[in-house]
């Protein structure tokens, strides 16, 4: 008790985020059985009558699920691919950078489209992208090439998804990277420099290798949510055209269980995200530690 | 340990103490004298972009005196999958509203959970209301297996859409008004080809359109719905009895297809179509990119609407046409039904008792006081009368507060519930006015007059059959949007192979129950 109240302060602070995770996490978990029952809103979710697997056998049998767990797979992974080494390269650009002031324009324009909605974005993109007048159109036709219909055209679509998504969160992603970066000691650049050591050189034998478990780190937790492939930036984005490429499992669970009143099916499938995720990062967690990497826990 | 105890059961009869109060409120509340019954109303807003009444607007007050009711407004989305979510999520929790707007297809599977009232013995409550909104057609809308569920509350003016084309552009090229699809095909050509705008750029097109579906108007939805009906397959259903069933199983939807393919492949429809939103493709019409499209009276005719049209194109004329004749003859705009909205009763309402009060309260918005304070504000403050006794946005102290200016448009949201389109409505919404560049005299209401005498599908009661499931919705879509689009290639043999296997996934089915549900309900013609 009196280190309780010594610390006080510390333990309010953490009192914060404990009371989000209890009510936003933790008492949820309560709800997760209405992915095994007929969930009626009368009969509550203690009341509704237990279904079994009937949700998860609805969802796995559906006409589309092998294509919805291919493109969400694949929006995931191409965002993971593509955005985690931009965001890296980004960090590194700006800790390098001896220009402070370009360093803090830079650093706030790649910020900056982290704070647009995927409704402005769509804007954006509407205007740079439209076969008719889109300015990257206008390009390509200025050269004397056919106007591509980017937004409803099944193969560059999936390419918008992933290099917009990537445009928009780069300069957010980075902060993480840049945090890590600011921790190096920096007399191994001293030295680095006293050796002779270039720029390419310091990066690849000093970055790199510091920043790796902030790296790993943010692997492993981007794997736990590789089923999250960007709801809010599909839903805004897809057209009927492009349903093919563009359905991922939360647009499909929207469509399918929030829209046609199917609770336990929308329960279920979240359920199957989670603990797919969970293996995920319990199994690459495992498997990085036994490469000797830094693992989570 | 000992120390921690005392301090826990100190601490829990301490919140035990604050608690007993609330646990005694229905004792104290009997002694008090019956304080206003609170109404909870999620309603459809008028004007989107307004905000909601002010918290001082003069109608809480003479609700709450005049029928002690404390009425709390929530404004539902705009977008009808934002409105779907919010009323099934409240659902979900059992937390629906007292009253709240909702679409028929969201009540089809609300009702079934129990969740919503019968409001059969509220029209004998509400006479005034009854005989101006609420029609044998209107009491059906929203019944279900022999009892009502909803107040079906007349809805948007039904044919106010038509097909439009700039007539400007006819002049300039010496073009005659399209007739028939192949004269309109080649007026499209034109319109893409021959710069009818002559600015020297190669920047118009001949449709333009986006993708707008719903229930009754499957895809690709009501903007190409005057193409579609040139063959006798616009709409999602067929409501003649001699071939009811899916549009899409006739062999003329082929044809249509190929139809709108040509437009497509030929460029003479604005390829940002697929691309659109309802606003992108308004603006796109504003801005001189397409010469042909299907627009409704309003949101092409009304002074707001029409200004930036007029300020880009002082010379520029949309005129209203007939809808073009098909190879075998047939024209229609579109398919019409009787549109409504519904307002629903929650049984959490009804089982608290306030279901007469709801009706007390949609009575009194029936009565003069009540329709022209919902529907135009205060006498004096937010509208005169002109010497016909219709509201003009005239001769008022401060013109910011006129129910048609941004001052005075949150005072007006409710007015979809006193609304039922009858004249005065109909003359205040679409006042005679004159363009301020071009100085033409302009009348949405009489456009409306003109969209109204073209040739429709009569399709009453086409957005009450039952509706496919996602992802059998999902197949008829991509699959015409593929063909279109030319991911698939649009032959006679693909499109029988498409057909098959959407018959097999649940297409033959949501036809055949879409049939019986029309024949039981005497829908058919």
């Amino acid at each position: 008790m009196r280190d309780i109240k010594r610390h006080r302060s510390v333990y309010v602070l953490l009192a914060i985020p404990l009371v989000y995770y209890i009510i936003f996490k933790y008492v949820p978990i309560f709800n997760g059985q209405i992915a095994f029952k007929d969930y009626m809103a009368l009969d509550g979710v203690l009341g509704s009558q237990w279904v079994g697997l009937k949700h998860f056998k609805t969802f796995i049998n559906s006409y589309y699920f092998v294509e919805l767990l291919r493109n969400t797979l694949m929006y995931s992974f191409g965002k993971l691919v593509f955005s985690l080494p931009l965001a890296i390269i980004l960090a590194i650009a700006i800790y390098e950078s001896n220009r402070p002031r370009l360093r803090k324009v830079v650093q706030t324009l790649a910020y900056l489209p982290h704070f647009l909605s995927w409704v402005i974005m769509y804007g954006i993109l509407l205007a740079l992208l439209a076969p008719g007048d889109g300015i990257l159109n206008d390009i390509i036709k200025l050269f004397g090439g056919k106007p591509i219909d980017f937004l409803t055209n099944t193969k560059a679509f999936p390419w918008i998804v992933i290099l917009s998504d990537a445009w928009k969160e780069m300069g957010w992603s980075a902060i993480i990277f840049i945090a890590a970066l600011m921790g190096i000691d920096p007399s191994l650049f001293e030295a680095a420099l006293v050796e002779g050591a270039n720029s390419w050189q310091r990066v690849r034998y000093i970055t790199l290798p510091s920043i790796r478990p902030v790296i790993v780190i943010v692997v492993l937790l981007r794997l736990g949510t590789i089923l999250d492939a960007g709801f809010n930036q599909i839903f805004m984005l897809y057209s009927t055209p492009v349903l093919s490429v563009a359905d991922i499992i939360d647009t499909w669970v929207y469509r399918q269980g929030l829209l046609e009143f199917q609770f336990g099916l929308a329960t279920a499938v979240g359920l199957f995200k989670g603990v797919i995720g969970m293996f995920l990062i319990l199994g690459s967690n495992r498997l990085v530690k036994r490469f000797g990497g830094n693992s989570l826990y | 340990m000992k120390k921690q105890c005392i301090v826990c059961i100190a601490l829990i009869a301490l919140l035990s103490l604050v608690s007993l109060p609330l646990f005694s409120q229905g004792t104290a509340e009997a002694a008090k004298p019956a304080g206003p019954v609170t109404i909870e109303l999620w309603y459809g807003a008028a004007i989107t972009e307004a905000g909601p009444p002010p918290a001082d607007w003069v109608g809480f007050q003479i609700i709450k005196d005049k029928l002690n009711i404390d009425l709390k407004l929530t404004a539902l989305p705009s977008n009808e999958s934002d409105q779907d979510v919010k009323v099934q999520a409240a659902a979900a929790a059992n937390n629906l509203p007292d009253l709240f707007m909702v679409r028929r297809d969201v009540l089809t599977r609300l009702v079934p959970q129990g969740l919503i009232a019968s409001v059969d013995d509220m029209y004998a409550k509400m006479p005034i209301r009854t005989k101006t909104h609420y029609d044998e057609v209107s009491r059906s809308h929203a019944r279900f297996n022999g009892k009502a569920y909803g107040l079906a509350d007349p809805g948007s003016i039904i044919k106010n859409e038509g097909l439009l084309i700039r007539k400007d552009w006819l002049d300039n090229l010496g073009l005659a008004v399209p007739t028939t699809t192949d004269e309109l095909l080649a007026v499209m050509r034109a319109f893409t080809f021959n710069d009818p705008d002559g600015n020297g750029k190669n920047d118009t097109y001949g449709y333009g359109a986006f993708q707008e579906i719903n229930n009754y108007e499957a895809w690709p939805g009501r903007r190409l719905e005057p193409i579609f009906g040139a063959f006798g397959v616009d709409g999602t259903w067929d409501m003649t009895a001699s071939a009811a069933g899916l549009n899409l199983f006739k062999p003329e939807f082929y044809d249509a297809m190929a139809y709108l393919k040509q437009m497509v492949d030929e460029g003479i429809i604005d390829p940002n179509w697929l691309a659109y939103k309802k606003d992108d493709f308004r603006a796109a019409w504003k801005q001189g990119r397409f010469g042909i499209m299907r627009e409704q009276n309003a949101a092409y005719a009304a002074q707001a609407n029409y200004a930036p049209f007029d300020k880009n194109f002082p010379n520029g004329e949309w005129i209203v046409i007939d809808a073009p004749k098909g190879p075998k003859g047939h024209a229609s705009i579109g398919p019409y039904t009787a549109n409504f909205r519904i307002y629903a009763i929650s049984a959490k309402a009804e089982k608290e008792g306030k279901k007469d009060k709801i009706a007390q309260l949609l009575e009194w918005m029936a009565s003069d006081e009540g329709y022209y304070l919902l529907g135009w504000g205060v006498e004096g403050v937010n509208y005169t009368k002109d010497a016909n006794g219709v509201p003009v946005a005239a001769n008022l102290p401060d013109a910011n507060l006129a129910f048609s200016a941004p001052g005075g448009q949150t005072v007006t949201q409710l007015r979809n519930m006193v609304f039922y389109n009858g004249d005065i409505e109909l003359y205040a919404r679409y006042p005679k006015y004159v363009t301020e560049t071009s100085k033409k005299e302009m009348s949405a209401l009489d456009v409306m007059r003109i969209m109204q005498t073209k040739k429709w599908t009569a399709a009453i009661g086409s957005d009450t059959l039952p509706i496919p499931n996602a992802d059998l919705k999902r197949f008829y879509e991509q699959g015409l949007s593929e063909f279109i689009t030319g991911k698939r290639v649009l032959t006679k043999d693909n499109w029988n192979k498409w057909l098959d296997e959407f018959k097999k996934l649940g297409g033959q089915d949501w036809n055949d129950k879409g049939v019986a549900f029309a024949k039981e309900n005497n829908l058919l013609y």
